[in-house]
């Protein structure tokens, strides 16, 4: 700043000096002197502002170099989680669809709303705003609000909006609280974001038995055990309004249970197993656009298994993840299907549902990868024959493929190409051209 | 079903009640230079685990379960800081750590806090490459900076255990004796190499640089984490030679084509410098890092 000032006082100070010479006086020797004399005047000054400029310049270096010794050792912050309280980022998704069959239908299943194949054409997908930071030492929050188009219309839904305790909390070490609403533990892909996922949609158990992800209102306990394994345990319990639950009465109408382990094989190698289970009352579910219907008891048993191996320890430059889940639902009450006009009809059967997926990075920023999902249907009562709830024998499945080009861990383009044959004889071939893009503040992601 | 939900305290309680006999100290190191640093200054009474290995680039490393579980059981976590480690250790910290090494403890140590740091950006913004904020993490490899991490470090260890804090002291003015030579044998070695001009792949060696007073005439990455575009090699390629560039510096995990391409099309020589010791370093190896590295850059200083 002082040398933009001194350069504009040069500035007005050589055309003054011009004029205070007098010029009627002005033959050639008189003119050359006057030049010769604003010339030195020009360079004295471009001399001055140089030097004031170097001395600038040396400040400033000394400056950063000094700067950061003087700050006391505080808490690391980082554009990443902790440069805006609360840190903001939000993630943007499209994509571009054709399907070779109208009829999405999963034969056998009540599928519920999110459940359902995306929009056909060009399409965003959820707009997902977080908000998240550390309250103060002992609890952190974060709210993820997703705009999405529903029934031609966009939505605003709340995805996510917890809190949870932070080490110093005060509960006994690996203790931890979180409460809110939430993407729970349950299986692997449940408490991810959907942007975060290998494939452009979910697999088919967790279309069927999830209805994308389970995200109720509750409290969750977890506890991670102090040993060379990775142990951990916990449970919670829920409002039983989200699918499978539904309506719930009592505000109190679900639980949760899980363990899992994990560990390292060797340097580059990296596995985890779980096991999870949820009981819902379900005092009215409403699925297939409101016409099936489910009041009853739902349980879900789930496993996951994920292995991730870096060649070179480098997950940035090449790796393998090879990922499988599967889940077991057994569900006592009634069902009905009212376009079919079935009535109330008891059912006690139990149906089953898994995918292995296998994920290569050969590039550091190309990754191929192929998925297999099957759900396998329940045996139909005499009662739903003929209605939604009637698999016809048949089992629905999913063949994937995908490609996918990542430039910087904030921006990623997917091509996908699924085979569906969700009921019997209707195969759907899916081709999805999707982008996900993610600004500002973004939390890194968990194994 | 509230009778059902009573069994996870009792399985918790169950878990917790067994207190573990008093084992040693437990450093949780980010990087394989805190777990060798942490063993010189705390011999027999620490047992130091490092959460990378040397082939590991410690930017981009996955928040895995095994982590987690060195994490919940550690006494003290060392590590970079400078924002290195952002993308993993705080879900490591949320999950796993224990009130003792939570930011503020003695037991929460990150190095780049307590020595003088380099290139502190004057503009953060994502188009610039993968910036970081509180500038350049690589402390390590200015040997001066290591004696000052290690009083830190005596001092940490000495406050968390202080039964052993005799044997911290004396193994840290053993150290400094030790490493005070060392310094003054690299320095009169190093004489050489200043104003060797090189180009780097990373700016994973401005402490290196710094303490020898090399020339760093260019970096393959135009901006920090993008990979090296063909445009900016090719400009890179002139002014590397204009330079007289003797070595192009680059760390074991690297992308090695880039460099290759350069000396390929030049004199310059490509080389695979160590970045760190290894991930179960015994005593002796941070010695041995610097001299390694001096010796290959005085054999490229030689050559024509």
């Amino acid at each position: 700043m002082t040398s933009r000032f001194i350069r504009a006082v040069a500035a007005l100070a050589v055309p003054i000096s011009v004029a205070a010479t007098p010029v009627y006086a002005a033959d050639k020797q008189d003119l050359n002197r006057i030049l010769g004399e604003i010339q030195a005047l020009k360079k004295a000054y471009e001399n001055r502002i140089a030097t004031l400029e170097n001395k600038i310049k040396s400040l400033e270096q000394k400056k950063a170099v000094t700067g950061k010794k003087a700050t006391p050792a505080s808490a690391g912050k980082s554009i990443k989680d902790n440069s805006f309280n609360p840190s903001l980022g939000i993630v943007l998704n499209g994509r571009a669809s054709t399907y070779s069959e109208n009829s999405s239908e999963i034969a056998g299943f009540g599928i519920g709303e999110e459940g359902e194949r995306g929009r056909e054409g060009l399409a965003i997908d959820e707009s997902e705003i977080n908000f998240s930071a550390n309250v103060d030492d002992k609890f952190y929050a974060s709210s993820t609000v997703a705009i999405v188009r529903e029934e031609g219309e966009d939505k605003v839904e709340l995805e996510e909006a917890y809190l949870q305790t932070l080490p110093d909390a005060g509960l006994p070490d690996g203790l931890r609280i979180k409460a809110g609403r939430a993407f729970w533990t349950l299986g692997y892909l449940n408490e991810h974001h959907a942007h975060a996922d290998d494939f452009a949609d979910r697999p088919l158990p967790y279309r069927a038995f999830l209805n994308k992800a389970f995200n109720d209102d509750g409290v969750e306990i977890s506890y991670v055990v102090p040993a060379d394994l990775f142990i951990e345990f916990g449970g919670g319990v829920f409002r039983g309004d989200d699918f499978p639950a539904g309506d719930s009465v009592s505000g109190l109408g679900a639980w949760s249970a899980y363990g899992r382990i994990g560990g390292d094989i060797g340097d580059n190698q990296s596995w985890r197993l779980g096991a999870y289970t949820l009981h819902t009352d379900v005092n009215g579910r409403s699925t297939n656009e409101g016409n099936v219907n489910f009041i009853g008891k739902s349980n879900l048993y789930a496993a996951d298994l994920r292995y991730t191996w870096a060649p070179t320890g480098n997950a940035k430059n090449s790796e393998l993840i090879l990922q499988a889940e599967y889940f077991n639902r057994n569900e006592e009450g009634t069902y009905s299907d009212s376009e079919a006009s079935t009535g109330n009809v008891n059912f006690d059967d139990s149906s089953q549902g898994w995918y292995a997926q296998a994920v290569y990075k050969f590039a550091p920023s190309w990754r191929i990868g192929a998925r297999y999902s099957q759900l396998l249907a329940a045996d139909t009562p005499a009662g739903l024959t003929g209605s939604a709830l009637d698999s016809a024998g048949h089992d629905p499945y999913t063949m994937s493929v995908m490609g996918d080009w990542t430039n910087s861990e904030f921006g990623r383009i997917r091509v996908q190409y699924n085979r569906e044959e969700l009921s019997d004889g209707r195969e759907d071939n899916q081709f999805i051209l999707q982008y996900i893009m993610s600004i500002g503040a973004h939390s890194a992601h968990a194994f | 079903m509230f009778r059902k939900l009573c069994i996870v305290p009792a399985i918790l309680a169950g878990w917790a009640l067994p207190t573990p006999a008093i084992a040693d100290l437990r450093v949780f190191a980010c990087e394989p230079e805190w777990a060798a640093l942490a063993k010189e200054i705390g011999g027999d009474k620490v047992s130091a685990y490092s959460a990378t290995h040397e082939k590991q680039d410690a930017h981009h490393v996955r928040a895995r379960p095994s982590l987690i579980a060195k994490v919940r059981r550690a006494d003290m976590v060392f590590c970079s800081g400078a924002g290195l480690e952002v993308g993993w250790l705080p879900l490591l910290m949320q999950r796993g750590a224990r009130a003792n090494v939570r930011p503020g403890k003695p037991g929460h140590f990150m190095a780049a806090q307590h020595v003088a740091v380099r290139e502190i950006p004057a503009v953060v913004d994502r188009s610039l490459g993968d910036v970081h904020p509180e500038g350049n993490p690589h402390v390590h490899l200015d040997p001066r900076n290591l004696i000052v991490l290690a009083r830190e470090l005596t001092k940490r260890l000495s406050a968390i255990d202080s039964e052993n804090k005799p044997t911290y002291v004396q193994n840290f003015s053993n150290f400094e004796r030790r490493w005070s030579a060392n310094i003054e044998g690299w320095n009169a070695k190093a004489a050489g190499l200043k104003n060797m001009p090189v180009v780097v792949h990373h700016k994973s060696w401005s402490y290196l640089i710094g303490w020898l007073g090399l020339n760093e005439v260019g970096s393959l990455e135009a901006k920090p984490g993008i990979p090296p575009t063909v445009s900016h090699l090719r400009n890179l390629l002139k002014t590397a030679s204009a330079a007289k560039a003797k070595a192009i510096l680059r760390t074991p995990f690297d992308q090695s084509d880039p460099s290759n391409w350069l000396a390929g099309k030049t004199n310059i020589q490509a080389l695979v410098l160590p970045f760190t010791v290894s991930r179960n370093a015994k005593p002796g190896a941070l010695k041995n890092l610097f001299d390694d590295i001096l010796l290959q850059l005085e054999k490229a200083n030689r050559h024509p």
